[in-house]
């Protein structure tokens, strides 16, 4: 069953215009709109004003909109690949490899930097990026992923590197190094700039555009294997399509903002629960659904604990987990 | 009856036996003193977090638990009743001769096996679960918080009167005291310099205003750039709030350590007037870090920043 999705995506846009404009006021600085209309259209970045709306608040801003529409697509990605609705974008073991990796930087690389360049964004994305390929490695078969392998493989490497992640914690130094750990592995969006947002923004644009296409296959996978064969689909090659888009998107999202939870499970429910099942807009409207729903966490969290903020992750499940289960019971009923 | 040699001894030598016990009574640390310093009433204390605990009279085994505490015990202890130090203690180098014992994670047996009479720690070093625990081996757990660097020198007294060594503590709060009148007395640059110190680059934490470093800072002749009072005395900050902060003076590496790793991390941080004026240092960091004897010398290293 499908519902139009232009009404729902309309709204979503926006709610989106409202949350970026209240999210641009919210800050140390006082600011009005009279000055953000202002740095819209004639910046002087001799203000500092203007500068920290411009350089600081923007980029933030739009880094939690990507890294929320990132990970809402990632997670109904992987729900449809594995046809299974507790899988989520770290069900490759993807947020515990990345925090694995960042907490290497932290703890054994004196200045973070590695030939110039600020390792722990790198070396979170080779831990997630590695992490996934193990996983990937076990959870196949003669070229062909076995999505129970796949799910059984995920949540054994995820112990063992959250495990080893304890381990580092554990033997952290200093107070900074054992809070830069915890403050990392709950993610936020503190370290957004314009060199940055690239990134993700090439990486939701390439998969909305790879997911228009393969939107048709994405819906015979949820028929299941033999009946996806039967109607022609290359399951193989789709799975792995997904897997590559999927795993590209946490990925980068994990070492610009952390592994930030919940927001990839709950996002591809609630649009699966307004729009149907199969629908065309559905993978745009979750990913700006998710993208909305990090963005007002954020400014929550902002609000809640200024000025740097609580993690956000900790504000997903905070606020996040009791309205899933009111809509749980909803549908139940 | 063959009676034994110790028995025949006290009939036979009483003017040897009143010769010893004289020489006995001449020695400062002959058993029979000691035995009586054994019997005098035990202390009944309160800590600065207001924990009640029973400390021998004289403790003769001691040690820290926090590196701070260490060079506390040295200046003031006699060093021979300290039994050990901790993994980080490396300050003064007399300590490093002494055994170690893990202080995170604590290492409890071989804390147990040293047998110290009182542990010293400061708050936020060691857990109170951990002192707790110690507390149930029978061994006490003191305390020392300290906001300002008055607050070291009345610790120092403390500590003087914990161990009997009221003289040499005093001698040491004296001069302390003294060194830090003729320092203040310097003309200081006006107006005062607002100083932000950071710990940690990502996520920027620094040392908020209720933190030894706001007083120090102040005796130094400028003031804490972090005003406002959060709930945790290190703080981590957002660029947007350090720019408004605008610091004068920036601590926390030198000008090329911070150039090359903070300000690339954090490009518009290079407006401040900090950067712009290259007013940006490194400090020794165990003496900025530990609210120890050494403070007064910590203070002279931030003078001599702020008058750069």
């Amino acid at each position: 069953m499908t519902r139009p999705a232009l009404p729902w995506i309309m709204a979503c846009l926006l709610l989106m215009v409202g949350l970026l404009a209240v999210g641009l006021r919210v800050g140390s600085y006082e600011t009005d709109y009279a000055l953000i209309g202002r740095t819209l259209l004639h910046y002087d970045a001799r203000d500092p004003a203007q500068l920290v709306l411009m350089e600081l608040r923007l980029p933030r801003l739009l880094l939690a909109l990507l890294a929320g529409a990132g990970l809402a697509m990632s997670g109904y990605i992987m729900q449809a690949m594995v046809n299974n609705a507790l899988a989520d974008p770290y069900l490759l073991g993807t947020a515990s490899g990345g925090a694995l990796g960042a907490s290497l930087t932290f703890l054994f690389l004196p200045g973070l930097t590695v030939a110039g360049f600020y390792a722990p964004p790198l070396a979170a994305l080779l831990g997630a990026l590695g992490t996934t390929l193990v996983v990937v490695v076990v959870g196949s078969r003669r070229g062909r992923i076995v999505p129970t392998l796949l799910l059984l493989a995920g949540v054994a490497l995820g112990s063992l590197t959250t495990a080893l992640g304890g381990l580092l914690t554990f033997l952290a130094a200093t107070e900074e190094k054992l809070r830069t750990i915890t403050f990392w592995s709950l993610g936020g969006f503190e370290r957004a700039s314009w060199a940055t947002l690239p990134y993700p923004a090439v990486a939701v644009g390439v998969s909305l555009g790879v997911l228009a296409l393969l939107h048709n296959n994405l819906n015979l996978l949820l028929l299941g294997e033999e009946r996806a064969t039967a109607l022609g689909l290359p399951v193989a090659r789709t799975r792995w399509l997904l897997l590559l888009v999927a795993s590209g998107l946490t990925g980068t999202v994990v070492a610009l903002c952390g592994p930030i939870g919940f927001v990839g499970l709950v996002i591809p429910h609630i649009t699966r629960w307004l729009l149907g099942t199969t629908g065309r807009g559905n993978l745009l409207f979750c990913a700006l659904l998710g993208g909305n729903f990090l963005v007002l966490c954020d400014l929550l969290a902002r609000l809640l604990y200024p000025p740097a903020g609580l993690p956000v992750g900790l504000v997903t499940a905070l606020f996040g987990v009791p309205f899933f289960v009111y809509l749980l019971r909803r549908m139940g009923a | 009856m063959l009676r034994s040699p110790v028995a025949r001894f006290p009939r036979r030598c009483p003017a040897l036996l009143a010769l010893l016990a004289l020489l006995a009574a001449c020695r400062p640390d002959a058993p029979a003193t000691r035995v009586a310093a054994e019997a005098a009433a035990p202390q009944h204390l309160r800590d600065d977090l207001g924990r009640a605990l029973t400390v021998p009279a004289h403790p003769r085994r001691i040690m820290a638990l926090a590196a701070s505490m260490t060079e506390m015990l040295y200046a003031v202890a006699d060093t021979a009743t300290i039994v050990a130090r901790t993994q980080v203690c490396d300050y003064p180098a007399a300590a490093l001769r002494k055994p170690i014992v893990s202080s995170y994670p604590l290492d409890l047996e071989r804390l147990v096996a040293l047998r110290p009479e009182v542990v010293f720690t400061t708050v936020g070093i060691t857990s109170e679960a951990d002192a707790q625990r110690l507390q149930e081996l029978g061994i006490p757990v003191y305390y020392q918080q300290y906001d300002t660097v008055e607050d070291i020198f009345r610790g120092l007294t403390d500590l003087g009167r914990i161990l009997g060594r009221q003289a040499p503590a005093r001698r040491l709060t004296d001069s302390l005291r003294a060194e830090l009148r003729a320092i203040r007395a310097l003309p200081i640059p006006n107006p005062a310099a607002s100083v932000l110190a950071i710990t940690w680059q990502d996520p920027i934490y620094v040392y908020g205003q209720n933190t030894l470093f706001t007083d120090k800072i102040r005796l130094a002749g400028g003031r804490n750039a972090v005003v406002e009072k959060f709930a945790q005395p290190y703080p981590a900050l957002t660029r947007e709030y350090i720019l408004k902060l605008s610091p004068d003076v920036l601590i926390g590496g030198s000008f090329g350590q911070l150039d090359s790793t903070f300000f690339r991390l954090y490009p518009e941080l290079r407006r401040l007037p900090a950067y712009q004026t290259r007013r940006i240092y490194g400090t020794t960091d165990n003496l900025l870090s530990r609210p120890g004897p050494r403070v007064v010398e910590s203070v002279k290293e931030l003078r001599a920043l702020m008058l750069n």
